[in-house]
């Protein structure tokens, strides 16, 4: 196990529900209520130093009855060139922190995961539809959307909401 | 034209190193070392707020719409602009206009017929966006690509670099008032197009990458063609950089604009030419090697100063390098495979398909189930003409992919805009824009 998993390890000791190495991706799963301590702990803690978040994104996993919504977070790290995966489950409308105030980053991903997933976030500064049209029905990248699509579109015509 | 940007004071901002010190500098390699001034970190953060304007608080403000069709924005991105006179106060940028639901296609789809649908993110290096698929999905399957599929790909990406720095310049140059430069980016881009066309028959959506290699062996004649191309291009960039580089109203226009620190592009993961001009020697290709990046020799493009001005010069060194590599490549071509022969994972070529009874039975079990992934999760990042961008896969198991996210450059650098042009007149915004390197189809997947 290397220094990385061990800072993480020694911090959260059990609430890291899960790790795992996967072709050299070394992941974690800590639970929703975690999130984001977990990740400010990536951020901040000088063995990690995880200065930016790569990407942060939705996933839906209906098979997984009890949690069937998923949030995974790349990291990565300049100082030491590093990356993490953080995973958590969570179920049909639960909501995580935003960490738009981790990286700013994150604003535009957690708009696509919201829309495409329902996914929530409290304390996002403007948790509007980002690709989709406002007008938009249903949480297209679900297993369960058809893929041909259900509705037409309408442009925007608020210009006003605070990104 | 000749002008001699130590005259010129823009703002109270100006630092001129070694390379924009005297105007007859163009006919130098370029990648020189830098000047004997480096700007530190909280230089570049006082530079900023000495060219950013002050903000009254509490001024009426005025909001206007810019794009989604508008030409300074590159395809269909809008921003919304609160204005305070000329100054941008705060922008809200509307995307996904060009929204095409990749991502859940991908889903619908096997791995080999993932590989076109790439093309259609970053049109203007499409190969890029095929290769960073292909090295996700081999490093999802354990795939080994052969020594020449590597060194093919490595060339293929660097054209695909190429192409897009100098359709960039092109069109960042346009857009701050200059037409007929743009006619001489796609008079030599057209070269680097034709090449494409040799090698693959398509010059815009290539789909060149397979998944454990390339879909052809370099065709006859491409080598002695590909060579001259990159003997003459070092010279053409030498005239880009007579045109623009030492030219009043670019420097003017450039020079000090968009100061965006280290700091800030890793807050708003803005990665590529933007972070590198602020003097972070990050490349993935460096760092992260793969195809046969690691056993070429090249370096890696920094500059210091972290605006538009910086951009533009670390994009023209890039262009240097990356002949540099297509030569190497070119000289230390390996033999053998251009694609894996794993039968389980990768198409046969299409000429034993229709003579041998086992690519035939390879053939039809690639294209109906795909290719057999075992189930997991990756994430794969490359360094991309435009920034880092990163391929995630989980897969349950089968020919098809359970989600595909694509990590775009774009995607953040166009979040980032507003960031980047807080401060600035509204004109600096087109100059900011450019210098990012946004591409929409990129953006909104």
């Amino acid at each position: 196990m290397s220094a990385l998993m061990d800072a993480i390890t020694a911090a959260f000791g059990a609430r890291i529900l899960e790790t795992g190495d996967f072709r050299g991706d070394l992941t974690i799963s800590v639970a929703p209520e975690a999130w984001l301590e977990v990740l400010t702990f990536c951020r901040d803690n000088e063995a990690t130093k995880f200065d930016m978040l790569d990407c942060l994104l939705g996933d839906h996993l209906p098979e997984r009855a009890a949690a069937p919504f998923a949030l995974v977070a790349q990291l990565v790290s300049h100082t030491y060139g590093h990356r993490l995966r953080v995973k958590t489950a969570l179920t049909e409308g639960q909501a995580v922190p935003s960490v738009t105030s981790l990286w700013p980053s994150a604003n535009f991903d957690e708009r696509e995961a919201w829309e495409m997933y329902g996914i929530g976030f409290t304390g996002h500064p403007n948790l509007i539809r980002l690709l989709t049209t406002e007008d938009f029905e249903g949480f297209p990248m679900r297993k369960d959307f058809p893929l041909e699509g259900t509705v037409g579109g309408r442009v925007r015509t608020d210009l006003r909401g605070k990104i | 034209m000749s002008a001699d940007p130590h005259t010129d004071t823009h703002g109270a901002a100006v630092d001129t190193h070694g390379h924009d010190s005297h105007g007859h500098d163009a006919h130098g390699n370029g990648c020189a070392p830098a000047g004997p001034k480096r700007p530190t970190t909280e230089e570049l953060i006082a530079r900023k707020a000495a060219t950013r304007q002050e903000i009254e608080p509490g001024a009426d403000l005025m909001t206007i719409s810019i794009g989604p069709q508008h030409p300074s924005t590159h395809g269909v991105y809008r921003i919304v602009l609160d204005l305070d006179g000329e100054i941008i106060v705060d922008g809200r940028p509307e995307v996904g206009n060009l929204h095409r639901g990749i991502e859940k296609l991908c889903e619908n789809r096997t791995y080999h017929q993932i590989v076109p649908l790439t093309d259609r993110l970053d049109y203007i290096a499409s190969f890029a966006m095929n290769h960073g698929f292909c090295e996700a999905a081999e490093k999802l399957m354990g795939l080994e690509v052969p020594d020449r599929g590597r060194y093919i790909r490595t060339i293929a990406h660097e054209l695909a670099r190429l192409s897009n720095h100098i359709l960039w310049l092109g069109i960042h140059v346009m857009d701050l008032g200059t037409q007929t430069f743009f006619c001489i980016c796609f008079r030599d881009r057209e070269y680097i197009l034709d090449l494409w066309e040799m090698l693959c028959g398509a010059r815009l959506t290539h789909s060149f990458a397979r998944i454990g290699g390339v879909a052809k062996d370099l065709p006859d004649g491409f080598e002695y063609r590909c060579r001259k191309v990159m003997e003459f291009l070092p010279k053409r960039v030498a005239e880009y950089e007579r045109i623009v580089k030492n030219n009043r109203i670019y420097y003017k226009r450039a020079k000090g604009v968009g100061v965006f620190t280290a700091e800030d592009c890793y807050a708003w993961r803005v990665t590529g030419p933007p972070l590198r001009s602020a003097g972070i020697a990050r490349d993935l290709r460096k760092d992260e090697p793969y195809a046969a990046y690691g056993e070429v020799d090249f370096d890696v493009a920094v500059e210091y100063n972290a605006d538009v001005y910086d951009r533009f010069l670390v994009r023209m060194k890039e262009i240097r390098e990356s002949c540099k590599i297509i030569l190497q490549c070119l000289d230390q071509m390996p033999d053998g495979d251009f694609i894996s022969k794993d039968a389980g994972h990768v198409l046969p070529r299409k000429s034993e398909v229709m003579r041998q009874s086992g690519a035939m039975i390879q053939d039809f079990n690639q294209v109906f189930r795909g290719p057999q992934a075992p189930k997991g999760e990756v994430y794969r990042a490359i360094e991309v003409p435009k920034g880092e961008m990163g391929v995630y896969i989980r897969s349950e198991g089968g020919g098809k992919p359970a989600r595909v996210r694509f990590t775009t450059p774009s995607f953040y650098h166009g979040q980032a805009l507003p960031a980047l042009a807080k401060g600035e007149m509204i004109a600096d915004m087109v100059a900011i824009f450019a210098s990012i390197d946004v591409v929409l189809g990129d953006c909104d997947r």
